[in-house]
């Protein structure tokens, strides 16, 4: 409760003081700002005098008639008078709903928060940030006090050229690995850092298997390529020395080497998403025709993407042709759960020696890469050699091998 | 409508020294013998006690305090009782016994601070050797007993009074005090005002038996007295303290008096109450027929009785001044007095708490 | 039929249609009969069904909820009243060791539909012990049903269904709305009261309240810059965490009202439950507005309490800017 004491006002014009005519409120009276509570008669007229608060009249300090001098108190009012509530048998009662208006704050108080991460997101932004592998410290923030935001995460996935966090370097790029490629470098690690690599390479005389191709152009509509041969090839030495066509098996007892009854060959595809290796099944029981079909077939679906996950697994054994890209060898990684991998260069003229006189001749390379723990030395350098007796006179070979 | 019994049933087991009409009288086991002067301190004290329930009433009736629970009618069995008091006695009151508190040397402006909704206590116990008032039906019977078993445990000669209603005697915590108190022979006065009523049930009702009658059944004594007979109420209490000084144990006095106003301020006895009952009881006055007792033995005059209301009258006035006036606490208290010591959580809170009402544009502060 | 009723009397004629459905319905609590109760809620009830229907009680709340149990075994349906929040205390034994456990412990055999009335929650100046909000207490304990209106409407469906459940409910009246004025159609008692209810639609923040504060946050809505949703959980217990879960997957923030202390409210269930379905949903920090951890104050410091239009509409800033 807070008293406001009003005084009779200097109303100017050289008035000095006035009587009290009429009180037009009594004590416990409502108030409103402005309201007139007392007409007075000055030497000039009688005047109203309006009360510059609003409450409850608490007390009236001069009566009708009296001459008051300007300055003195003539009306009390209590400003902080609560509104009317209706009592009840344990209290005050509730108090009367006024309009609700929000009390102003000040614009100051808006909260410093303390920074409690070093990356403020969140947790949905976090989610996608983890989910598609963007570390978040690296993404550029751009919301309130650099939160990473959700349009900041999108962009770094869809590989905007946005500068690292923190970095001086604007030049190279960022591109995120994700998904199926990322399930890929995962294998290529696994294969590579679980079986011992041995790579052992040939180089072959093409000559005769090219003459093969021609004649074979000629005599079908089909058209077969040198890949084809290759690929015949390793399927016969994968016939002749089953162990290359196996899976390295851990077991609770130790491991197994599982010999694989039929020759699912695998071979690399370069496909407008990306290396695929789509695999023919069943490659040991084809002729030459047949497997060119099946691997042509395979070659169309891995590079219109209409590859199914069928087409795309269970190989037994991969054949991989670098020598398209101008290569002759390498150290091909083996792809995981098999036990080789044979790659072929580009075939070149090169100086050979035929009955000790040096001669041009079609020279191509085959590289093999074994797992030593199913292979040895031994078992893998004449796997290759079959290869490249194969490829050194094909029609001889079938002609063999029908027996 | 129910009309309240206008005396007990029985054949007047109440102890009674004052009639209604002024007149002393004797019992075979009970007599007072007082001074002038302190005939004429009961008087003037009920007066007073009187004078602030009505200076309360009309208070909550302008609004400046939330509700009133009135003692009206109750003046003698609560005067009388703490008068036989000693000073270092201890007494727990309901929320009605305003003469208990006045008596005890409670200042009645911390008596308004409870009803004006200022405070929850008002007051500090121990300075007035009164507890603060008590809201939950019976809990101060227990708290009581448990001091006075604190007092045994001491071997000291003070004592204890509990007070509480009618009503009050279904609640467990009375029985539970009843059954403590004689188990340890704990030196408590359970001083139960009848006043016939809890909010509007009759107490005919739920008592089938005179309450002092209950005793008995727990092993100490019980005495019905005649609640607005000032000179029996102090007999009797005086008798109840010094058999629970000497160790002897508890007493239960039963004070048959009337509630003459309503429950609380904003109670409407119409509602469950005849008129009849008020004009019966009105007949009973605690402080008419002390003031006639008074006058018949040439005790007190004209003048006194005149003197005392003028200085009522006065004392009335500064009382309702001092309530308009009465300030208000600052808003961040409600965060003192939680806990004995620090906590963490309360001085985090208080101090969001102060930041968020400093953040008002018209806060006053910059 | 449709009438604009105080809450008061909405809740007086739940009672009133309830037990002139079905004699069994019995009213038991301290001055509910000639005097019609210490806020009128069932006036003119004793003398329309007489003494033994409507039957005021001795002073003594374990009493009442003791014998109503023995009452409720004998094929009763005891709707009781506890006067005043503070005073539920001596009945607080029988509640938790029999009233919740009874049903679980006689395997089904034994039902005790009882109602227990209180009225809760302060705003209306009271003396100590009569604005508590004790709510939790038994929205902790297994076997009870918690239920709680916030308009005249929903204090008659909300009470007759308490009355008709045959599960004990502990059914709390926010006090200081008992002379709030609404439209109550007697046809909408069908009305799902274990639901939360959406009583005002919006897209930027989910505000989550009951009882006495939903008309608070209704205030502050409308006082409001921004768009808010306003929820009345009306049952605490069981509670209809999934209604606000899909309020706040739209809105992604959440501000909870309450009058009970901060500390172990319904709003820290709430809270943990919602931040754990909308985990990636929210967009801010969950925000609670309640009573601080004090005792309540004096009625004259109690607006300093009690949450108001403006400390929700701060926390709604809070959540908005976060």
């Amino acid at each position: 409760m807070t008293i406001e004491i009003f005084h009779l006002p200097d109303a100017g014009e050289g008035l000095t003081e006035a009587e009290i005519v009429r009180w037009l409120v009594e004590p416990g009276d409502s108030v409103l700002v402005n309201q007139m509570v007392v007409e007075i008669e000055t030497a000039k007229a009688i005047v109203e005098l309006p009360i510059p608060w609003e409450g409850v009249v608490w007390a009236i300090h001069e009566n009708i008639g009296s001459v008051v001098p300007v300055g003195a108190q003539i009306i009390s009012i209590d400003v902080g008078a609560q509104p009317q509530r209706e009592p009840v048998l344990v209290g005050y009662g509730v108090k009367e709903d006024a309009l609700v208006t929000r009390r102003p704050r000040r614009e100051s108080t808006h909260r410093v928060k303390p920074v409690l991460a070093e990356v403020t997101a969140k947790p949905i932004v976090r989610k996608l940030a983890k989910d598609n592998a963007i570390d978040l410290s690296t993404v550029v923030g751009t919301g309130r006090n650099g939160e990473v935001t959700r349009e900041d995460v999108n962009a770094a996935i869809g590989g905007d050229a946005l500068a690292p966090r923190g970095s001086q370097d604007q030049l190279g790029e960022r591109i995120p690995v994700r998904g199926v490629q990322r399930m890929m470098a995962e294998a290529m690690v696994a294969s590579a850092f679980t079986a011992p690599h041995v790579t052992e390479w040939v180089d072959v005389d093409m000559s005769r298997t090219l003459e093969v191709v021609e004649r074979m152009r000629v005599a079908n509509s089909e058209r077969i390529t040198p890949f084809i041969v290759v690929a015949a090839a390793l399927i016969r030495a994968a016939q002749k020395y089953p162990r290359i066509n196996s899976s390295w098996v851990d077991t609770t007892e130790g491991a197994d080497v599982v010999i694989h009854p039929f020759v699912h060959l695998g071979f690399a595809a370069d496909t407008p998403t990306g290396l695929l290796v789509p695999v023919v099944r069943n490659a040991s029981a084809a002729n030459l025709l047949t497997l060119s079909a099946g691997i042509t077939e395979q070659m169309e679906k891995a590079r219109s993407g209409t590859a199914t996950p069928t087409d795309l697994t269970g190989g037994t054994i991969t054949l991989t042709n670098i020598g398209v890209f101008g290569v002759d060898g390498g150290t091909p990684i083996i792809a995981p759960g098999q036990a080789s991998i044979l790659a072929m260069g580009r075939i070149m003229n090169r100086p050979w020696v035929v009955d000790d006189a040096i001669v041009i001749r079609p020279i191509m390379q085959l590289t093999l890469s074994f797992d030593h723990r199913i292979i040895d030395g031994a078992l893998g350098s004449r796997a290759l050699a079959s290869v490249a007796k194969y490829l050194a006179d094909p029609a001889l070979e079938e002609l063999v091998l029908k027996d | 409508m129910t009309t309240a019994r206008a005396s007990p049933k029985s054949s007047n087991p109440a102890v009674q020294l004052l009639t209604p009409e002024g007149e002393l009288a004797s019992h075979d086991t009970y007599s007072l013998i007082l001074t002038d002067a302190e005939y004429k301190l009961l008087y003037r004290e009920m007066v007073f006690v009187r004078r602030l329930d009505q200076e309360a009433t009309a208070l909550q009736r302008q609004g400046q305090l939330g509700l009133w629970a009135s003692s009206l009618g109750q003046e003698a069995a609560q005067v009388g009782s703490a008068f036989a008091l000693e000073k270092n006695d201890f007494a727990f009151p309901t929320y009605r016994d305003h003469g208990v508190a006045w008596m005890r040397g409670v200042d009645p402006m911390k008596i308004m601070q409870v009803y004006r909704g200022i405070s929850n206590g008002g007051w500090d116990p121990f300075e007035h050797r009164c507890n603060t008032y008590t809201i939950v039906i019976g809990n101060q019977v227990l708290n009581g007993v448990g001091y006075a078993m604190g007092l045994t445990l001491d071997q000291s000669e003070d004592a204890v009074i509990t007070y509480f209603g009618d009503g009050a005697t279904a609640q467990g915590d009375v029985h539970e005090g009843f059954v403590f108190a004689s188990t340890f022979d704990s030196p408590v006065v359970f001083f139960c005002q009848n006043n016939q009523w809890a909010i509007s049930q009759p107490s005919e009702k739920f008592v089938k038996s005179p309450i002092y009658k209950r005793a008995d059944g727990f092993g100490f004594p019980g005495v019905l007295v005649d609640g607005n007979d000032i000179l029996a109420v102090i007999a009797v209490t005086r008798t109840a303290l010094e058999r629970a000084r000497s160790g002897a144990g508890p007493t239960l006095i039963e004070a048959f008096t009337y509630r003459m106003a309503a429950h609380t301020t904003s109670d409407d006895p119409t509602r469950y109450r005849h008129e009849n009952d008020l004009q019966n009881w009105k007949l009973k006055d605690p402080i008419e027929r002390l003031k006639v007792m008074l006058a018949r033995n040439g005790i007190a005059d004209r003048s006194f009785f005149d003197a005392v209301d003028a200085e009522a009258d006065t004392w009335g006035e500064t009382l309702r001044t001092s309530v308009r006036l009465m300030p208000e606490p600052p808003p961040e208290s409600i965060f003192d007095h939680v806990y004995t010591e620090k906590h963490d959580v309360l001085d985090a809170q208080r101090a969001a708490f102060i930041e968020y009402h400093e953040g008002f544009a018209d806060s006053g502060v910059h | 039929m449709t009438t604009e009723l105080t809450m008061a009397k909405a809740l007086n004629l739940a009672m009133r249609t309830a037990m002139e459905a079905d004699n069994k319905v019995i009213l038991f609590g301290e001055d509910i009969g000639k005097l019609g109760g210490v806020f009128r809620v069932t006036d003119g009830l004793h003398k329309d069904f007489g003494e033994h229907r409507v039957i005021d009680s001795p002073l003594a709340e374990s009493g009442i909820v003791g014998t109503a149990i023995g009452l409720a075994m004998r094929g009763y349906r005891p709707v009781l009243e506890i006067q005043f929040d503070g005073f539920v205390f001596p009945g607080f034994d029988q509640i938790i060791s029999q009233l919740a456990k009874v049903h679980r412990r006689t395997h089904g055999s034994v039902k005790l539909p009882i109602t227990v009335r209180i009225p809760y929650g302060g705003g209306i100046g009271a003396v100590e012990h009569h604005s508590e909000s004790p709510e939790a207490f038994f929205a902790h304990i297994p076997g009870l049903r918690v239920l709680t209106p916030s308009d005249p409407q929903s204090a008659y469906s909300c009470l007759l269904s308490a009355i008709r459940s045959d599960d004990p409910v502990i059914f709390f009246e926010p006090k200081r709305r008992y002379w709030d004025k609404g439209v109550v159609d007697q046809s909408q008692a069908i009305a799902d009261p274990w639901r939360a209810r959406i009583l005002r639609t919006g897209s930027d923040v989910s505000v989550v309240a009951y009882g006495p504060m939903v008309k608070t946050a209704l205030q502050a809505a409308e006082a409001s810059e921004y768009s808010l949703e306003v929820i009345d959980l009306q049952s605490l217990s069981p509670l209809d965490d999934k209604s606000v879960a899909e309020s706040v997957q739209r809105t992604g923030r959440l501000v909870i009202v309450h009058e009970a202390p901060g500390t172990l409210g319904l709003g820290a269930e709430v809270a943990a439950r919602i931040g754990k379905s909308c985990f990636y949903n929210l967009m801010a920090p969950i925000e609670r507005v309640t009573g601080y951890d004090i005792p309540y104050p004096p009625s004259k410091l109690e607006e300093y309490y009690l949450p108001d239009h403006d400390r929700i509409l701060f926390a709604v800033d809070s959540v908005m800017e976060a």
